[in-house]
């Protein structure tokens, strides 16, 4: 019998990627925040990075200004050409060596959303910079269950030194929640999406979450007071590792007092989804997905994503590259790598046109959820064969709430720090800071 | 300090082959300078300060550096480096720094020689940054340390025995000094402290038994979509006979004059048929209690009201669909499991009285925690800490819950209470050194031997002050490291230190590797944990890591070395060709991890070497070097030849000149270990020339090479293990500690129980130091 399509999810789920997720109707938004406070539809910010900088003579556009012909590397975003801009020229002069020798890899995550230099320690006195992400949470985080969503497709560090004497926490980390401490990304789909929507744990009741609640506030209070009777016996680095306890208590604390507020922070109906996708693909479209559904149902406004952590050497052998990313980034101009190292630039941004056109398809008021969202794309290194970390290949994309201007090839003065940026996306969003890590100005997004 | 000099005395050196330490050129002095720079001098003597250092410093630095407007606050004319304390090295390593990367002096000031220098940068290492071994060792200070994952597992299973891997639900522990167990870096962000209080919960339901519907076992199948008719179930085991509450989630695209229609069945048996009226906007649970015999049973929904029509008016309401979440089977409820969690009796061997008056029952719940909490925390509650948690227990208790839930509740609090997430350890007065107490003695010797608590017998021992002599803390070593728990040695140690977790994400090349597989990845792994395992549990040489005419295979890894006479999966000693296979070098694990996906990488294998067996970390780059400009120029050549053309740029030179030849030496082992004598159609070229000038040919004789340096390796091999023991990086002062074990190590044969025995008694590991005020 010859059927229609049964649905879009179904149909999704039909095509052999893993999407155990249902995708959302866009037809018919299932909470739109714009409904529920009013006019306005709320901002929301991303940080997407991509390691290994990109093959630049692919990637920056021939012109600048309006309708400038896509390069190659671009050419995924075809269809959401007024959408995003291209900016050049931009910098992050923290992230070179300055002195500390080799671990551009390692700095260049480090710096990438906080402009500072990272100290140079395999683990003692670590200290970098509070991250623009991080700024951005602490504006718009507190009228959400969640200041933000770090995500990635990989934990952190497994073992040995990660990069010339910098600690892992440096090369697999992001976002900074201050000067000393990371936020660890999240890789795990089904993880993401239980703490989003299931309160972590699926298929509870709400009754037996009622009662659950009550006991984990008493036992909150109980756990303060332990750590306030251990602080008096501690001192140094202990202390800060003690006020880390009592901020991570606080925030939870903070977070179930908001939940009994507005009631539940039920699924929503969504199927859990399995866990991590055997295919690379399918988990980079995965995450995009929830962190679309996670701006969607405004469980939060600020999001990383991290596709892999610098210095990647995965393989892409499924696309017909079975080198290594990094291995191949340094190229010694041999155009066979070369073409490669293209192709794995090409499928980066193919992922990163998924994610736009998921955030464009959700309506919200008069435009789309990506209009009322900054999604910046970039690397903190330029040329991977080089390591250099000026002319950066940076990519903002989104409407920031119909104030940006988009469309454009934005070529600024050599050695422009990136930051400049930040602080216009800042701006954008109605955070006001003087400065961040080595900016001079800003950078008007509006 | 004493170190090379007594080193290379101790060492025999060979006929036939360079001696080392004399022909080194001046490339090589700085290297191993800066490589063992904590705990090694050179020969030479070293520069003096009022007679070469201090004019060169006058003449370049005095001018902005000195008094109270000092640049940077570096003041440097006052120094005396003589009495040289923390401050100081702060300072001076700072001026290295600078003075290395070419950034001091300025530009535009009068610019030292390269002579001059160098005389800073040796002086600086060599006599500022050197400790005082003659006053003793200082202690250091580890900061308080989270459980990592590991170690929360482990302790979860030695204090409840209950073994659920909860942690794996947590984000991954940052890697600092190369190991997941540092202070300093394990952090508590938010997202973990949740995962930790999901985790605390499900721990206790699992170890208390309540019978309530809430914390009955729940088991949950698989959801789908029933476009026509159709089941959708699985088989799910019934623990027990008894009521079951079966629970789907479930919602329906909605069409045609009537909702959709769901049936529920068990083995087939309808039980109950559902209307779903719920949408895709809000599913709901659909849920029926029902008697069940204990085993396994099909568990299924059907569809029973399919309905398409195209042409009905509202294209929303044409096609009717089941979809199902999920389903979920909960019980059996309302009785307690028969036999009980090993931990429900520990909880209750004393039942608290449901019957008798508050106050008793508060006493009674009191005696049923405190031996809980106490080993918890790994030593003694104090009253203050069981008050406020009696607290907890009765908050639930006046909300009307179970002695056994609100049981559940206290331990939940216990599992999430700082004392439990971290290893407390009390700091000394300003200024002094203490002691550690026989409690946080067990818990470090625990979490370096076993990843866990301490057992019954080390509380027992700190219990009774008897652990904190020497005698008693090497007894205890020897006893846990004989102990199967000592294996988190080699999971969480040797699995770092050698960099064998890397191998999960190791993907070379399918076509040009069609022989890896999963198979052989475990394969690879294995074998350098057994060999890692046999070295501790046998008290062999630890210079077998660098030499052994052994190894552990199976068939497959033994099929992959060329090495007849091994069948089957078991792993077994065999005797391998030391050349070939002998040691860590000659294993394909280490070959794999430092390998490129479709190459080998003399690179990466000669930066392994360096940083693993010799604790030498790369040289920094000379002064002023450019970035690199990319010349369009392309490489050309053999994988030696692009190699020697990269090298020429002198800011590349400095390392690779050190990594690569130990590299090439390796390279009749292809990506994935397998033995080769050419690649591509060209012969291997595995020669190469140290930087002192000797020559070798291929793996063996880079081998003899390297076990010339076992003097380096044991001190390599000491600063990792401790670094691991401690938790904590290593200082400058911890060169006078690491000499002093890796001497001792040599001195009693080389046993690995040596090793074990030095660090546990050296007094890093016994005692703690006040914060340095900065």
């Amino acid at each position: 019998m010859s059927r229609p399509v049964l649905s879009r999810r179904t149909a999704l789920r039909g095509v052999g990627t893993s999407l155990a997720l249902p995708l959302l109707d866009c037809m018919a938004p299932l909470r739109t925040v714009a409904a529920a406070e009013g006019a306005t539809a709320p901002k929301r910010v991303a940080f997407l990075y991509v390691p290994n900088g990109k093959h630049m003579q692919d990637w920056t556009p021939a012109t600048t200004g309006a309708d400038f012909p896509l390069s190659c590397i671009l050419e995924p975003l075809a269809d959401l050409r007024g959408k995003f801009s291209i900016h050049t020229g931009l910098a992050h002069d923290k992230a070179k060596a300055n002195g500390d020798g080799p671990g551009d890899h390692a700095r260049a995550l480090a710096t990438f959303l906080t402009g500072k230099q990272a100290r140079k320690t395999a683990g003692a006195d670590i200290r970098v910079g509070v991250s623009v992400d991080q700024l951005a949470a602490a504006h718009l985080g507190r009228r959400t269950r969640f200041s933000s969503l770090e995500i990635g497709t990989e934990g952190g560090g497994q073992s040995g030194s990660c990069d010339s004497g910098y600690s892992c926490v440096y090369s697999a980390n992001i976002a900074w929640r201050s000067e000393t401490q990371s936020v660890p990304k999240e890789s795990n789909p089904r993880l993401i999406f239980d703490r989003l929507f299931a309160g972590g744990r699926p298929g509870e009741s709400a009754e037996a979450r009622a009662r659950r609640e009550k006991h984990e506030l008493s036992i909150l209070d109980f756990v303060q007071d332990e750590a306030k009777s251990l602080e008096r016996r501690v001192g140094g680095a202990d202390r800060r590792k003690l006020d880390e306890y009592f901020s991570a208590v606080r925030e939870l604390e903070r977070r179930m007092e908001e939940t009994g507020r507005s009631g539940s922070d039920a699924s929503h109906g969504f199927a859990q989804p399995a866990g991590i996708p055997e295919s690379y693909q399918d988990h980079l479209r995965l995450l995009g997905d929830l962190l679309v559904l996670a701006f969607q149902t405004d469980s939060t406004r600020v999001s990383t994503f991290v596709f892999a952590n610098e210095g990647s050497n995965r393989s892409y052998a499924f696309m017909g590259v079975p080198e290594g990313h990094h291995d191949l980034s340094h190229h010694g101009n041999d155009p066979a790598k070369q073409d490669k190292i293209r192709r794995i630039n090409y499928f980066h941004v193919e992922q990163l046109a998924y994610l736009l056109r998921r955030l464009d398809a959700v309506r919200e008021g008069e435009g789309t959820l990506l209009d009322n969202s900054m999604v910046l794309y970039g690397s903190g290194i330029g040329d991977g064969n080089r390591h250099n970390h000026n002319d950066l290949p940076i990519l903002l994309a989104g409407g920031g709430g119909g104030t940006v201007k988009q469309g454009l090839h934005v070529e600024h003065p050599q050695d422009t720090p990136l930051t400049n940026l930040y602080l216009g996306m800042l701006d954008a969003i109605g955070c006001h800071v003087d400065r961040l890590g080595d900016s001079t100005g800003r950078i008007g997004v509006a | 300090m004493t170190g090379a000099a007594a080193g290379s005395l101790r060492s025999p050196v060979p006929h036939g082959l360079p001696p080392m330490a004399r022909s080194l050129t001046r490339v090589m002095a700085l290297v191993v300078l800066v490589a063992v720079a904590r705990c090694t001098a050179v020969s030479a003597a070293a520069p003096d300060y009022a007679r070469d250092v201090r004019p060169v410093l006058e003449r370049y630095c005095f001018e902005c550096h000195t008094g109270d407007d000092a640049n940077g606050g570096a003041v440097l004319d006052t120094r005396r480096p003589e009495e040289a304390n923390a401050a100081d090295r702060t300072v001076w390593l700072k001026v290295l720094r600078q003075v290395q990367g070419g950034v001091m002096p300025p530009a535009d000031a009068d610019q030292p020689t390269a002579d001059e220098r160098a005389l800073i940068d040796r002086w600086i290492r060599e006599a500022a940054l050197k400790p005082d071994c003659s006053r003793g060792e200082r202690p250091g200070r580890v900061t308080l340390r989270r459980l990592n994952r590991a170690e929360y597992d482990n302790t979860i299973r030695d204090l409840l025995g209950i073994d659920i891997h909860a942690a794996a639900e947590f984000p991954s522990d940052d890697v600092g000094y190369g190991f997941d167990s540092i202070g300093d870096v394990l952090s508590m962000p938010p997202v973990l402290f949740e995962r930790a209080l999901q985790a605390a919960e499900r721990v206790s339901q699992a170890a208390i038994s309540t019978g309530d519907v809430e914390t009955a076992p729940v088991r949950t199948g698989k959801g789908g979509v029933l476009a026509s008719q159709g089941e959708i179930g699985e088989a799910f085991p019934f623990p027990g006979s008894g009521e079951y509450v079966v629970r789907v989630l479930a919602w329906g695209d909605q069409a045609g004059d009537e909702p959709v229609k769901m049936v529920l069945r068990i083995d087939g048996a309808d039980v109950e048929t559902f209307e779903v009226r719920a949408t895709e906007r809000k599913p709901r649970d659909y849920e029926v209690k029902h008697r069940v015999e204990g085993g396994e049973h099909r568990v299924a929904v059907a569809f029973l009201n399919d309905y398409y029509n195209p042409d009905a008016p509202d294209p929303r309401r044409r096609d009717r669909n089941l979809h199902v979440g999920a389903i979920t089977v909960v019980g059996p409820i309302g009785v307690l499991p028969d036999p009980l969690p090993e931990a429900h009796r520990l909880f209750f061997s004393r039942p608290v009285d449901p019957a008798a008056d508050r106050e008793t029952q508060g006493t009674q719940a009191r005696e049923v925690l405190l031996p809980v909490v106490s080993r918890a925390y790994r030593r003694p509650a104090t009253a203050g800490e069981l008050d406020r948690l009696l607290g907890v227990y009765e908050t639930a208790r006046d909300q009307g819950e179970s002695i056994q839930r609100a049981m559940q509740v206290a331990l939940t609090a216990v599992l999430v209470s700082p004392s439990f997430l971290y290893r407390v350890e009390k700091d000394p007065p300003a200024g002094e050194v203490r002691d550690l107490d026989d409690f946080e003695l067990a818990s470090r010797l625990s979490y370096f031997l076993w990843s866990s608590m301490p057992d019954r017998e080390l509380l027992a021992a700190a219990l009774r002050h008897e652990l904190h002599t020497p005698e008693q803390l090497v007894a205890q070593s020897q006893r846990m490291l004989a102990d199967p728990k000592a294996r988190a040695l080699v999971d969480n140690f040797a699995g770092q230190w050698l960099q064998l977790r890397s191998l999960e994400s190791f993907a070379p090349d399918r076509k040009r590797f069609p022989e890896f597989d999963d198979d052989l990845r475990r394969s690879m792994r294995r074998e350098t944990e057994e060999f890692f395992a046999r070295i501790v549990r046998q008290d062999r040489s630890i210079v077998e890591f660098l030499d052994a005419d052994w190894s552990i295979l199976d068939e497959r890894l033994a099929r992959h070395y060329g090495i007849d006479g091994v069948s089957g999966t078991e792993f077994r000693q065999v005797a391998v060709d030391r050349g070939a296979r002998g040691g860590l070098l000659g294993q394909a694990s280490i070959l794999a991890v430092t390998s490129n996906p479709t190459r080998t990488s003399p690179v990466k294998r000669g930066k392994w070497i360096l940083e693993n067996l010799f604790a030498a970390p790369p040289p920094p780059p000379p002064p002023n070097v450019p970035e690199l400009q990319d010349t369009g120029a392309q490489l050309t050549g053999t994988l030696r030849q692009r190699m020697e053309q990269h090298r020429v740029d002198p800011g590349c030179a400095g390392c690779h000149k050190l990594m690569d030849p130990l590299g090439f030496g390796l390279e009749n082992y292809d990506a994935i270990g397998h033995w080769r004598t050419e690649d591509g159609g060209a012969p291997i070229d595995a020669g190469g020339e140290m930087p002192d000038g000797s020559r070798f040919n291929g793996p063996a004789e880079l081998r003899a090479i390297l076990l010339l340096r076992q003097d380096e390796f044991r001190r390599c091999l000491a600063e990792k293990l401790l670094t691991y023991a401690l938790g904590r990086g290593l200082e400058w002062y911890d060169a006078c500690a690491v000499e002093r074990i890796a001497s001792a190590t040599a001195a009693g044969g080389d046993r690995f129980s040596v090793l074990v025995a030095e660090i546990v008694t050296s007094p890093a590991f016994r005692q703690r130091e006040a914060p340095e005020s900065r």
